[in-house]
């Protein structure tokens, strides 16, 4: 027995090391194309926004108004510190809507409490099937205030309800617990004043874990120590400035992140709003549009606007990272197979030619290829068909590239926003950076690998995040 | 197998480059902490000689001779700071200081630079030193958006008839940026717009003119009526759209009978804000007409309507209780919403 595994290791080694070489040199060219393009487009970027003034739009009766769609569900205990910041936000035609998802506890009464809110009636069209709205309140204190009660349905309900009532050309999908730069939706309008086929703006989106936060804004930004949430600020930095910049030069962003994104209204309600039945409907609802825009013409455009614009408090369990891995790769499989009729289709130009199969044979089908490149490694070192001092280099090399990689990502933010200023910080980044391939990676191939088997199983449930909330400024002070 | 030596020497390029990373990621820490350190000092010598200067206006030798000797950056950055919080007599003593030390001769040197991101760093310090200076004009014809966009917020605070009438030709630009920096401008510019704008709005009738009626509406002179009744027959949708919006902040007898007629146009924007703009007029007189529209198979007209009825008072409310009652139930519906809003909401 012993022996035909040995000899069928061998000739699976023998016979798919050209398809792993070639998949190597594949993945691995594209990453240093995406490098180059998104290090030209950060050049351009900052030379754009180099001594800037953005006055023009915080005084401009034609900057376009902005509906902020902030789903809420059980938030009672942050939801004022969170609502405040929001409503501070430095930009002048501004409106929130915020959505109580059929909260159980007290999140509308505080709601009402603290912001002076009576219920209202107001006129707005259905444009999308959603669930009952309960009631709708106004605050009398704050004009661009808007509270709706609703039976609970998930985060697109949520959103979906949000868009019917909002009055903005522009409208900014975030979570209730995105904490957004002060001037975080001047830098996100941007591209819609820049051209007239922008459809949605997405920005770059940091690990908040390790800073200090006061007021629900980041005081002061610090590396995490812990190693999960750690190794998360590599991650973020490399899939923000390298991956998603890259593919904004090349024309193919199809991500926007559900933590804050900013898109056009009418264009979201003429494709029929956010997906209920997919765990995945950030990205669904941005393949649809650029899909949309090919199919009908019109704005079609995804820009990203590289500058630190949001951040997020990620897990820092296995168990919780864990499942929003599955939940993330479950959510890519879903998306990228209700729209598999993109796969190499010229119809769809960049996006149906090079995007779509990007996504599907190197994000999708990664894990996949790692796993069996992994599980074969250890077979052969088990059966003796595969030496230590190869085993060795070959995991270094796989991995090395990788880590390579991360470190110029960590270059390119430090060219341009440099938020990690310290000795501590730059030398905990590149602790994690090293790190990430020690274990964590392999993790997160099992994550995804579970993420794809629950897909093909057709579970679709999101799973809860536990939050162990901001650090607040005066703790460290 | 892929051979141990090809693996060798992949490793070593992934060793040095990995080398290559860490080494450039410290150092221009480094670099960064070292050159923020000379920056403070540095401005803060600056701020402070420029401070004196700006504001007490005596041209202190000893304060420019500090100014002079301070490395460019460090000149520009501190002008460029101050010149935030002057305006006046101030901005002019800024601007003469600010020659005197060569912070402008460097920027018109930018202006005329062939790379794009220059000119536009050139155009910016320009701008914000309100430099009066017909190289920033030439920049309202620049290749890149960016720079015409910059360019357009300098014209703001020099309101000549050279620069209205460039101004106004970029209405037409393609590119949004410029156009949206060009609108802005127009109306930071104030009444001084009107007669330049009359003629332009007399001569276009495109995206241009689109863009011109809706900087128009703000400043809503009557010398406009003319072009704004013969724009609310263009081919455009958005023009005709535009031209409605423009009309009822004009008011009078003529925008509204113009009104009136375009609550049966076509296309339903047009119809929505001619409903609009009769309940900005409070033109009572359009009551059966706006009750009409309740009917309308668009739901954004049907709105506009009901809101239009609830704006004109009386009469209007009377017309929405008797659209309860009536065979639509679209209209109802509508009529039931409107008179439902509380009085903040309605207006």
């Amino acid at each position: 027995m012993r022996e035909i595994v040995a000899l069928f290791v061998t000739q699976f080694l023998v016979k798919g090391q050209f398809a792993v070489l070639l998949y190597f040199l594949a993945v691995n060219g594209w990453y240093l194309v995406l490098l180059v393009s998104s290090l030209l487009e950060l050049r351009r970027h900052m030379l754009l926004i180099a001594d800037e003034s953005r006055h023009l739009l915080l005084s401009s009766t034609l900057s376009p108004t902005i509906s902020i769609l902030a789903p809420a569900y059980n938030e009672e205990a942050t939801i004022e510190t969170s609502l405040r910041a929001l409503l501070a936000l430095h930009y002048p035609n501004l409106e929130v809507i915020v959505i109580s998802d059929g909260s159980k506890d007290r999140t509308v009464q505080v709601l009402i409490e603290k912001f002076d809110l009576v219920p209202v009636k107001t006129i707005y069209e259905r444009n999308i099937k959603t669930k009952l709205v309960r009631s709708l309140y106004r605050s009398s204190t704050y004009p661009g205030l808007v509270v709706v009660d609703k039976e609970n349905g998930g985060k697109a309900d949520a959103l979906n309800v949000g868009l019917s009532f909002a009055r903005g050309e522009l409208v900014c999908a975030m979570d209730a617990d995105t904490l957004i730069e002060a001037d975080g939706l001047q830098r996100m309008v941007r591209p819609f004043l820049y051209a007239t086929d922008v459809v949605a703006t997405g920005g770059t989106i940091r690990v908040v874990n390790g800073s200090q936060v006061k007021h629900g804004r980041v005081e002061k930004t610090a590396v995490p120590s812990h190693l999960l949430a750690g190794i998360q600020v590599v991650e973020y930095l490399r899939a923000f400035l390298f991956g998603r910049l890259g593919w904004n030069r090349l024309g193919g962003n199809i991500i926007i992140s559900g933590a804050f994104g900013l898109f056009q209204r009418e264009a979201v309600l003429q494709a029929g709003g956010y997906l209920h039945d997919t765990v995945g409907e950030d990205m669904e609802l941005v393949v649809r549009l650029k899909r949309l825009s090919y199919e009908r013409g019109g704005p079609g455009k995804i820009a990203f606007v590289p500058d630190p614009v949001a951040w997020t408090e990620v897990p820092e369990t296995t168990k919780v990272l864990g499942r929003q891995r599955d939940r993330w790769h479950r959510g890519l499989a879903d998306v990228l197979w209700r729209h598999r009729g993109m796969l190499f289709n010229p119809r769809y130009g960049v996006t149906g030619l090079f995007v779509y199969p990007y996504y599907a044979f190197v994000e999708l089908l990664a894990p996949v290829i790692e796993a069996v490149g992994l599980v074969s490694l250890v077979l052969g070192l088990a059966l003796g068909v595969v030496d230590w001092n190869f085993a060795g280099l070959f995991y270094l090399t796989a991995y090395g590239l990788g880590t390579a990689l991360t470190a110029f990502t960590l270059i390119l933010e430090d060219l341009s926003f440099h938020r990690y200023n310290t000795f501590r910080d730059r030398a905990l980044l590149f602790w994690w950076a090293l790190l990430e391939n020690m274990g964590y990676r392999q993790l997160t191939v099992y994550w995804r690998l579970r993420g794809l088997w629950k897909f093909l199983r057709g579970r679709k449930e999101w799973g809860t995040m536990e939050r162990k909330g901001f650090r607040p400024a005066t703790a460290a002070s | 197998m892929v051979s141990e030596r090809l693996l060798d020497v992949i490793m070593l390029v992934e060793v040095a480059l990995l080398a290559l990373a860490v080494s450039l990621f410290f150092l221009h820490g480094v670099w960064l902490q070292l050159t923020a350190r000379r920056m403070e000092k540095l401005s803060k010598i600056g701020r402070e000689s420029l401070a004196r200067l700006a504001t007490r206006g005596i041209v202190n030798v000893e304060d420019v001779e500090v100014l002079k000797n301070l490395p460019p950056d460090v000149q520009n950055i501190t002008a460029l700071e101050i010149s935030r919080s002057l305006s006046g007599t101030g901005k002019e003593r800024l601007r003469f200081v600010a020659q005197q030390i060569g912070v402008i001769d460097r920027a018109r040197a930018l202006c005329q630079q062939q790379r794009w991101a220059r000119r536009l760093r050139g155009a910016r310090i320009l701008s914000r030193l309100d430099v009066p200076d017909p190289l920033v004009l030439k920049l309202l014809a620049d290749p890149h958006p960016a720079v015409r966009a910059q360019a357009a917020e300098w014209a703001a605070a020099q309101p000549s008839v050279e620069v209205i009438s460039a101004m106004l030709e970029l209405l037409a630009d393609p590119a949004t940026q410029a156009r949206f920096a060009v609108q802005n401008a127009l109306l930071r510019m104030g009444n001084v717009i009107a007669g330049p704008l009359s003629t332009f709005l007399e001569t276009h009738s495109d995206r241009a003119a689109e863009a011109g009626l809706r900087v128009a509406e703000s400043v809503a002179e009557p010398r406009f009526l003319a072009s704004a009744l013969r724009l609310s027959r263009a081919e455009n949708i958005g023009v005709r759209e535009a031209a409605a919006k423009l009309l009822g902040a004009i008011a009078g007898a003529e925008p509204a009978a113009r009104l009136v007629e375009m609550l049966a146009d076509g296309d339903s924007h047009v119809r929505a804000a001619a409903a609009s703009a009769l309940g900005r007029m409070h033109y009572w007189q359009a009551g059966s007409q706006l009750a009409e529209r309740l009917r309308d198979q668009r739901w954004h007209v049907r709105r506009e309507a009901g809101l239009a009825l609830r704006a004109i008072g009386a009469p209007g409310t009377l017309l929405l209780r008797r659209a309860l009652k009536g065979d639509d139930r679209f209209a109802a519906d509508m009529a039931q919403q409107v008179l439902d809003l509380p009085e903040a909401a309605a207006g």
